[in-house]
């Protein structure tokens, strides 16, 4: 079992593509609209073109996942409500996605925080739209994990045994301050919740050390491959797997808690297949992790 | 066109010659020896430390000639409210810089908690026509997102000039390192996109984060003049090929990374030195030495 | 009687055989003492005082030899900050030179002049330029 647990579902044919939306989104991202909208069929009708395109159905997409062995696709929404009055992606959205291929997608909720129906937000998304796991974006959503603000969803996640995917390190999108989504400010979350699974994604470059000490020292803490890479996802894999970590720290430490994640549509995954691992240990990031933190295993 | 834009100028006889702002150095540095009790020889020499007064003017240019180092940035710091003085004043490089205008590129400092910083600033900049902003927020005490700051930064821009931030570790005394971590730089960038700021010293030992900021903010620079745990060969391999992936220097940040020596800890050739073992192509090379800080200083010829 | 005088010099290289013969021969000189012994001692620990034939060819080579015998660039305990210093101590190579080299040069001082063999002349080795230097020359005798 191949899981991608970090897919953005931005340009799937369920989110809304009416010009208002992908206007929202571009103006999320700062981007210029008309460019989007001018831009040629294959630039924003292709998965990977973008965040704001539409592609007319998932031949292309399942194609892919086909050919590269990919079994599932964890897809991540965006609740902005109360900072840009919207959602990139939302759960209702992905509540549709998942129904169209349930046996390809796993679909996450989100939620903003600020909102004062957040946890009625939450509670239709475990419950009735039976969502997998929780999406949060600290510096996207602008908050600090640890801010008492957070507990009660937390607590809620608890309560229905669902994991949550933070956004960690550094995010190329503007208004969206790296500062609130530095690894360590997920500490006391793991204390006051240790069985709470918590993904730190993208090693929260460039923190990769400290995400290191928090899957060390925390049992639920685990981390995701969609790095922003510096570089070719084969020079930045190696770095971080074999010199910003030590060479042996991976397989040693932390076989158990590093999950494939690609960051689609930016899709940065190629050199994974290059590191040097254990058969066993390659199961494990490829999917094995992933059954665990998202609760599927089977026992 | 060689600059290196790291150069505090504590040892230049020109500016060192009274005794109680030796004296003044040296309490702030928390010397311990008695400056009269040295023999000769000691105080006399160019190297020898921070409040000397031996690294004249004369050795200084004989350095640059040899190795063809054409300009130093020289940084002042006003510790008025914090230590009652300063390390070097905006007056002083004012001095230095009238004496060798074709050698010396001069900045100001200013204490931000003094109550006339915005008009030293304005004085520094508009009639001392000093070509940029030295701030240290360790030895300074002040987080640089600090509301407080806003008006020196929305001074610097009304001015075109730009900062030159101490960042990571700093070897003085009384001087905490929390405050100069490169992350408080961020709302600095956000929210004066235009403010071309340099995190001097790579921000070590937050390196990646000095990357980080580099990659993300456009007008976010770095400096070399790292305090090293080795000779600058050995410190700069580390920094641009092991704490970087050794390809990242010259894919992300050819634009974005400084020669600076940090003189007197480091000569200016020795760091030169240290630089030319790192490989990289020529026009890269040329940048790091000096492109890069002719844009950063906005000097450079369109 | 001892007379000691002080040379001063700013070094244009970061190495240099820099001749002080001259300086010596009138030194004792201007001492007028006729019969004892010259001293030239440096004032560094990153210099030397070498005797030794002043052909280039051999300049080279003394330069060369060092260098192989102590790399410019080499694994050096000094190489790290030192508090007390305010810098970087990366002039290992510099105190390691200057150790091969020795801090001071004698010759006996004979009815005034100063006797030393026709090939040898005195240099002021700077193995950590550029900086200003200085060497004493002390002339002890009657």
């Amino acid at each position: 079992m191949v899981i991608d647990v970090h897919v953005h579902p931005t340009g799937y044919p369920q989110v809304a593509q009416d010009p208002e939306s992908r206007a929202f989104r571009d103006r999320v991202y700062q981007r210029r609209t008309e460019d989007a909208l001018s831009a040629p069929i294959a630039m924003t009708g292709k998965p990977s073109g973008g965040n704001g395109g539409g592609n007319k159905n998932f031949d292309v997409l399942f194609t892919r996942m086909d050919h590269e062995g990919i079994d599932r696709f964890v897809l991540l929404p965006l609740d902005l409500t109360t900072r840009y009055g919207g959602w990139i992606v939302s759960n209702d959205e992905i509540e549709q996605i998942v129904a169209a291929a349930p046996d390809r997608f796993i679909g996450f909720a989100s939620v903003d925080p600020y909102r004062p129906d957040a946890l009625e937000v939450l509670e239709h998304a475990f419950k009735d739209q039976k969502l997998a796991g929780l999406k949060l974006h600290p510096s996207k959503q602008a908050f600090y994990p640890d801010d008492p603000m957070m507990e009660p969803i937390y607590k809620k996640c608890l309560e229905y045994n669902k994991p949550i995917m933070f956004h960690s390190g550094m995010s190329c999108e503007p208004d969206c301050l790296v500062k609130y989504a530095r690894p360590v400010h997920v500490e006391e979350v793991a204390v006051k919740y240790p069985e709470l699974r918590i993904c730190l994604a993208h090693f929260g470059w460039p923190w990769a050390t400290e995400t290191a000490m928090l899957c060390l020292k925390y049992p639920n803490i685990y981390t995701d491959t969609a790095a922003v890479p510096m570089d070719s996802p084969e020079v930045f894999f190696r770095h971080i797997f074999t010199r910003e970590w030590g060479p042996t720290w991976f397989e040693h430490n932390f076989a158990d808690k590093v999950m494939y994640g690609s960051n689609s549509p930016r899709n940065h995954t190629h050199g994974i297949e290059k590191l040097e691992m254990r058969p066993d240990t390659r199961a494990k990031l490829m999917g094995g992790n992933a059954l665990k933190w998202l609760g599927m295993e089977v026992k | 066109m060689v600059i290196d834009v790291h150069v505090h100028p504590t040892g230049y006889s020109m500016i060192s010659q009274d005794p109680a702002e030796r004296k003044f150095r040296d309490k702030v540095f928390q010397r311990k020896y008695d400056e009269s009790k040295l023999p000769i020889a000691m105080t006399g020499k160019p190297s020898g430390g921070n409040s000397g007064g031996g690294n004249s003017e004369e050795v200084t240019f004989t350095q640059m000639d040899s190795f063809g180092i054409d300009r130093l940035v020289l940084l002042p710091l006003d510790l008025t409210t914090t230590h009652g003085g300063w390390i070097v004043s905006n007056d002083q490089i004012k001095q230095l810089v009238d004496f060798a205008p074709d050698r010396f590129i001069g900045f100001a400092s200013v204490d931000p908690r003094r109550p006339d910083a915005l008009e030293v600033l304005e004085h520094a900049f508009k009639d001392q026509k000093l070509a940029g902003l030295k701030l240290n927020p360790s030895k300074q005490a002040f987080y640089p997102d600090d509301p407080m700051m806003d008006p020196i930064y929305k001074k610097c821009l009304e001015y075109n000039k730009p900062i030159m931030f101490h960042s990571g570790m700093s070897w003085d005394p009384d001087c905490l390192i929390k405050y100069a971590e490169p992350i408080n730089f961020e709302e600095v960038a956000v929210k004066y996109p235009e403010l071309r700021i340099c995190l001097a010293h790579f921000g070590w030992p937050w390196a990646v984060e000095t990357a980080m900021m580099c990659l993300k903010y456009p007008n976010v620079y770095t400096d070399t003049s790292a305090i090293p745990m080795d000779s600058p060969a050995v410190f700069m391999d580390q920094i641009f090929n092991r704490t970087w992936g050794p390809t990242w220097f010259e894919h992300n940040f050819a634009d974005k990374v400084m020669f600076g020596s940090n003189n007197p800890r480091h000569r200016s050739q020795r760091m030169m030195q240290g630089l030319e073992k790192i490989e990289m192509r020529p026009d890269t090379r040329a940048k790091l030495m000096g492109g890069n800080a002719l844009k950063w200083l906005g000097m450079e010829v369109k | 009687m001892v007379k000691t005088t002080t040379i001063e010099l700013i070094s244009k290289k970061e190495f240099e055989l820099i001749r002080i013969t001259k300086d010596i021969l009138k030194a004792v000189e201007e001492s007028g003492i006729q019969n004892g012994v010259v001293f030239a001692i440096t004032a560094h620990t990153t210099t030397g005082i070498l005797v030794n034939e002043s052909l280039a060819c051999l300049e080279v080579d003394i330069e060369k030899k060092l260098e192989e015998l102590v790399p410019t660039f080499d694994s050096y305990n000094h190489n790290h900050f030192l508090p007390s210093y305010g810098a970087i101590g990366c002039n290992a190579p510099g105190h390691l030179k200057s150790m091969l080299c020795g801090n001071h040069a004698v010759f006996p001082i004979v009815d005034g002049h100063v006797v030393c063999g026709n090939a040898q002349d005195v240099y002021f080795g700077e193995f950590d330029g550029i900086q200003r230097r200085k060497v004493y020359i002390t002339v002890m005798g009657e």
